[in-house]
């Protein structure tokens, strides 16, 4: 399974989608370090390389990260359909609940390459900024970006990286639906707009406050408020897992 | 009509029905073929032929009805049925482009559980005329190439039932040739090949048998041994001639056409026994069967 896994990240990474989410992760916090209007925007003069991951964060998960996730998620099966590569994998001996768990877990490691990425040229376009202690916040602990006082490295790192980790975990559940509108749908264009429209519809959603916790866009910010952890990770974990029972189930039955 | 016993065949079709929503495209198909047995589907465009093949191969599954691969149902035996499978479902066979021809059947080779494969790969490439171009990306392929390199991918993993899709689509005159040469060798090695095609007189001369498919039912099956066995006489007094001719036992079928005879049986037997009963043989040629023909005319009112 494990070389299964493999292969399918390295056709995942092949696809154009992909290849344009991790181009776009990486370009954009370093594009984000030189716009002019970020004390309009976000209050902030950056006093320090460590603040950046937390721009790159804010800006990216508010759309386009959640956008890139699905699309590659959908990407991931609908290629295979368009290309006809689908079939002849098919017709070998090969599990089909082993060949769609593969891909799930291709989809699902995604998020965490993107958000990678990401931190990656965060902390290369804060380099001019210093990476060493500083007096203030990175945005993403307590206090914000005016922080409660001196951060060392370490602990501005430690801060970073929970953050990105809790980032990518919010997701996974995205990553999971597109793909099971992919199996639903056979087409990467419809099992993206799928997933995007239905992340939109539970935004709508909070209208309902009955409904809010168990919604999986009250947790797409869980990586600014960590304290919410156990309530969140639970159920992003319920709606990862649940997602990607379906397309499972969905692919077992499935005319190709 | 099937040729073969069931025990003994490599692929069981049993009454095989497709539905989507109300709509029925497939409706109570059955046949069977032997091991080394050549079987074309024939029809035209829409008749289903095409989810005949998804069905046969597992891809789609039958709203009732099963299909037996070697005695295992290819639907609920689990995937390990498809080992004894070779199959190109698309023309063009489809590949991974950024991969070269030979680390694409490596990775299919890989997904069969191959052993040898190195070798294996070798001598498909070698049988498809493809070895110049084997470590070339697909994605510079000629259409040709890339349905040639979809037979090479179907055979790589010694299949015991093959089943094919157009396979000719799409290749010049020299690379048809060679697809049918390797589908008799096949066949000559045990293998049931299942074949859909168009080009009915291309694969007239090795099939076994042609089922005629016409808006989702099985029409016809043609044994083409048989027919092959067909002659023509020119006698005098034809009507009782073929009177004559019905009422012995070892001639399998006659008619009149116009004033000549189509008679299946022993040519030299028919003949002694017309000349036994007074009549004149003018004239005795083998009827080459034209199943291009005769399949327009079945499907002409379908």
């Amino acid at each position: 399974m494990f070389r299964f896994v493999g292969w399918e990240i390295v056709k995942m990474l092949h696809l154009r989608s992909v290849r344009l989410g991790l181009a776009a992760a990486f370009v954009l916090p370093i594009i984000w370090t030189l716009a002019p209007g970020l004390k309009q925007v976000y209050g902030l003069v950056l006093v320090s390389g460590w603040q950046v991951p937390a721009l790159s964060l804010l800006a990216g998960m508010e759309f386009l990260y959640p956008f890139l996730i699905a699309m590659a998620a959908a990407e991931v099966l609908g290629s295979e359909i368009s290309m006809g590569t689908l079939k002849p994998l098919l017709l070998r001996p090969l599990s089909r609940t082993r060949f769609i768990s593969a891909k799930l877990i291709a989809a699902l490691a995604y998020p965490f390459m993107v958000l990678g990425v990401s931190l990656l040229a965060s902390i290369l376009a804060g380099l001019p900024h210093g990476l060493g202690g500083f007096f203030g916040g990175t945005g993403l602990g307590e206090g914000g970006f005016a922080g409660l006082g001196f951060l060392s490295a370490g602990a501005a790192f430690a801060e970073v990286l929970r953050a990105y980790v809790f980032a990518a975990l919010t997701l996974l559940p995205i990553a999971a639906l597109s793909l099971m509108f992919a199996v639903g749908f056979s087409s990467t264009t419809a099992a993206a707009l799928g997933a995007i429209a239905t992340v939109l519809l539970m935004r709508l959603l909070i209208a309902f406050p009955g409904l809010k916790p168990l919604l999986l866009t009250t947790y797409l910010d869980l990586y600014l408020h960590p304290a919410d952890w156990a309530m969140g990770l639970s159920l992003l974990f319920i709606y990862t897992v649940g997602f990607g029972l379906l397309a499972v189930l969905l692919f077992e039955r499935k005319d190709v | 009509m099937s040729g073969t016993g069931e025990a003994a065949a490599h692929l069981v079709v049993e009454n095989v029905s497709k539905r989507y929503g109300r709509k029925p495209v497939l409706e109570g198909v059955s046949f069977s073929l032997a091991p080394g047995e050549v079987y074309a589907l024939a029809g035209p465009n829409g008749s289903g032929k095409t989810t005949l093949i998804r069905m046969v191969t597992g891809l789609a599954f039958p709203t009732s009805g099963r299909v037996l691969m070697l005695g295992e149902n290819i639907h609920e035996g689990g995937y390990a049925v498809r080992r004894h499978l070779g199959a190109v479902v698309e023309a063009p066979a489809a590949f991974y482009p950024y991969l070269t021809g030979r680390a694409n059947l490596e990775r299919l080779a890989w997904l069969s559980g191959l052993a040898g494969a190195a070798e294996r790969i070798r001598d498909v490439l070698f049988a498809l005329e493809l070895v110049a171009v084997a470590d070339q990306p697909v994605a510079g392929y000629s259409l040709g190439q890339r349905q040639r390199l979809g037979l090479a991918a179907a055979i790589l993993a010694r299949p015991k039932v093959l089943v094919l899709d157009e396979p000719t689509s799409g290749l010049d005159p020299d690379g048809i040739q060679k697809v049918h040469e390797i589908l008799r060798e096949q066949a000559a090695g045990g293998v049931s090949v299942l074949l859909s095609t168009h080009h009915l007189r291309e694969v007239s001369a090795y099939t076994d048998r042609v089922g005629i498919l016409g808006g989702g039912r099985l029409i016809d099956e043609v044994v083409m041994e048989g027919a092959s066995e067909r002659h023509r006489l020119r006698v005098s007094e034809p009507e009782r001639a073929l009177a004559v001719l019905q009422t012995l036992p070892f001639v399998e079928a006659a008619e009149r056409k116009g004033e000549v005879l189509v008679v299946r049986g022993p040519v030299d037997a028919v003949v002694k026994a017309l000349v036994d009963d007074g009549h004149r043989v003018y004239e005795v040629t083998a009827d080459y069967f034209d199943l291009y023909e005769y399949y327009r005319e079945r499907i002409k009112h379908v």
